[in-house]
């Protein structure tokens, strides 16, 4: 298809108005989930999937992004309103805006972090558009050793960026792996570890996996303490005064701290298994130690807000561009959007740019989109967001839960699959309180298959071995994958040395 | 003073935690690495390939020997951390569970919606789900109960609904009736 017209195409499907109202829902869905703390962006996301089943493909993702984009915006709300990440991306945003807020100033808190997060989305939108084709083209070329030592590289980073034991990181990549293998063979068709159990015939369903290792073991995380439980309760009270308009002159006035946040998020956004929780601590470490005035960081200063803000909500763009282009998800948000392609019957890879040219411009555009329609919708509705965060714990678990279950269900409307699901959940809730990182293993169960089936064709090709260390791209991202371990380990012992002086 | 108070029992349940955690570690490696070697065991009868040099148990070999060794590692590590840990201020298992008695019940209440849904269906196993964890979780009197209410209400009849009509997805009716 040729550009011009998959653009036009595109254009058509994400204009038509189901797919604006379904988009519309997804943004508000998503900013209010990550407003209400405990509530994660990608446990909105993980249970948007099951809704997006019936919907063509385009209007399934695009709804999807629409939860991402107004999630990446949403957990501003509580940062700067209680002082409370809404979501681990909204860290450092508790920083500037909460003293901003407690100051008598939450209408300008909530603008600045507004503006901040549509102009690093849109930043973010334009980078993934210019560097997502071009390194498609790249990655078409790339063999089967490549592609499988790419995966063992991104399998590391995540390990070593994720949670503080690399060897934990590591094993929860392989436990992933290993998940991956239940069910048929990629290459046979041989069922492997079945045990003659029905239910684990066709493997783990992914969806599931994904909802209680992201959804159920979290939300009986948030209900452990029961002190916390009572609270509630604003901390801002009275009127809360908005100028829309002068606080944007203010963020645009902030140019380089704002472009420099963004392309921090995007970068970080896309290596694998680093996201928006680590991208705003980053960008707010970087405007502060680029600013003239240092000191001034953590008193309520705009300069913050911009900084945390643009940095997470650029990330969205950012994790899409190794998923779009490699089909290698950036984040475990982009292994679910991902998943919701593969169940559409789309397959995710280089090869998706030529073959399925107006899904990946559409999704491009609703990058935009979400974006327009999240600043929108928070311009409009930040009176309410107090009542948002006030939303006790003892309504969101029950409700959130149930909401589990039904994702479970509407996959096969198999009730095996609730059952598998309870088990997960208690399963991640242990590894969680064991203190082993999560992600890495959600992402090791998407690239399973994908390693595997390289590995083999590889070998099918030339059975040997050592082509993966003499073939130059897969030799030097083997060393790449070996020295993102020497670097954490490196970085833990002198942790650790520094803990004991 | 009360904040001197409250700084050292937390840190000493953390040490708690720390020594516990370590067994717990150990333990469940222990048990993983033995499940692992059977599975090292069972995917050697996998058939092999004509066609290629890698056969389907292959890959998952790999992966499980790789876990075997990791496992290994993590005994090692567990066991040292076990030593290192001060020892009188132990505290058990039960206290452990007793301080995260609502996750627990909440996951229980949860597998117990999951078994007795197929029988009485969606609708009235989430309404009941829903107001035993609302009410476990402390909304028992006056306006929060019935908030609580209606929250159950609106998220077992309206989801139901709202899935069977909009996006054509049915949920479990319920066998007895």
């Amino acid at each position: 298809m040729p550009m011009t017209e998959a653009l036009l195409s595109s254009v058509e499907q994400l204009f038509s108005l189901a797919t604006l109202v379904s988009m519309m829902i997804g943004v508000v869905a998503g900013v209010i989930a990550a407003a209400i703390p405990g509530f994660t962006v990608t446990m909105a996301i993980v249970l948007t999937l099951p809704v997006t089943f019936t919907m063509p493909p385009l209007q399934g993702v695009a709804t999807m992004l629409a939860v991402y984009v107004g999630g990446c915006s949403g957990g501003l709300i509580s940062a700067a309103l209680l002082g409370i990440p809404g979501t681990p991306s909204s860290v450092a945003t508790t920083f500037d805006a909460y003293p901003m807020a407690r100051k008598g100033e939450p209408g300008r808190a909530l603008g600045l972090g507004i503006w901040a997060s549509f102009f690093g989305a849109l930043v973010s939108a334009v980078v993934l558009v210019v560097a997502a084709p071009p390194l498609a083209l790249i990655a078409v070329k790339l063999g089967p050793w490549e592609y499988f030592s790419l995966i063992l590289f991104a399998v590391t980073v995540v390990a070593s960026l994720v949670g503080d034991s690399i060897l934990k990181g590591l094993m929860m990549s392989l436990l992933g792996l290993f998940i991956a293998t239940v069910g048929q063979d990629p290459m046979m068709g041989v069922p492997r570890f079945t045990f003659g159990i029905d239910v684990l015939a066709a493997g783990f369903p992914f969806l599931v996996v994904l909802i209680g290792i992201f959804a159920v073991s979290q939300l009986a995380g948030e209900v452990e303490n029961p002190t916390a439980l009572q609270r509630g309760g604003a901390l801002i009270e009275g009127q809360i005064r908005f100028q829309p308009f002068v606080v944007m002159r203010e963020v645009l006035s902030r140019p380089v701290n704002l472009l420099r946040s963004s392309l921090v998020g995007v970068i970080i956004g896309a290596v694998p298994g680093a996201g928006g929780s680590i991208a705003n601590l980053i960008a707010y470490d970087q405007a502060k130690r680029a600013s003239r005035t240092p000191e001034r960081f953590g008193t309520g200063i705009a300069d913050g807000v911009v900084a945390s803000e643009s940095g997470n909500s650029a990330t969205a763009g950012g994790g899409l561009i190794p998923m779009i282009a490699l089909g290698i998800p950036g984040s475990a948000v982009d292994a679910v959007l991902m998943a919701a392609l593969m169940v559409q019957g789309i397959s995710v890879g280089p090869r998706l740019i030529m073959d399925n040219a107006d899904l990946a411009y559409g999704m491009f555009l609703a990058m935009f989109l979400a974006a327009g329609m999240v600043l929108v919708f928070c311009l409009f509705s930040m009176r309410w967001f107090l009542k948002i965060t006030a939303i006790p714990k003892s309504i969101i678990v029950p409700v959130v839960l149930v909401c589990c279950a039904v994702g479970a269900l509407a996959l096969n409307n198999r009730i095996t699959d609730l059952y598998l699901l309870v088990g997960i959940g208690l399963v991640g809730y242990v590894l969680a309180k064991l203190d082993y990182p999560l992600a890495p293993l959600v992402l090791g169960v998407i690239l399973g298959p994908i390693a595997e089936t390289n590995l083999r064709r590889a070998l099918m090709a030339d059975e040997h071995w050592t082509l993966f260390f003499t073939r130059p791209i897969s030799a030097g991202l083997l060393i790449l994958a070996v020295l993102s371990v020497a670097f954490t380990v490196r970085r833990v012992i002198k942790q650790r040395a520094a803990a004991r002086s | 003073m009360n904040h001197a108070v409250e700084a050292t029992s937390r840190s000493e349940r953390e040490v708690d935690h720390a020594r516990g955690k370590a067994l717990a570690n150990t333990l469940f490696n222990v048990a993983l690495a033995a499940l692992f070697s059977a599975l090292f065991v069972q995917a050697g009868e996998l058939p092999s390939s004509m066609w290629e040099p890698l056969g389907a148990g292959s890959f998952p070999r790999l992966v499980l020997g790789a876990l075997v060794v990791f496992n290994l590692a993590l005994i090692v590590q567990s066991i040292g951390l076990y030593r290192r840990a001060p020892q009188q201020r132990s505290v058990g298992f039960a206290r452990w569970c007793h301080e995260r008695r609502l996750a627990f019940g909440t996951l229980f209440a949860f597998a117990i919606y999951a078994l007795t849904m197929p029988w009485i269906g969606f609708m009235l196993a989430s309404l009941a789900f829903l107001l035993t964890v609302q009410w476990l979780l402390g909304a028992r009197h006056g306006r929060r109960l019935v908030v609580a209410i209606v929250v159950a209400i609106v998220f077992s009849v309206g989801l139901y609904a709202l899935f069977s009509h909009v996006f054509l997805i049915s949920l479990p009716k319920g066998r007895l009736w």
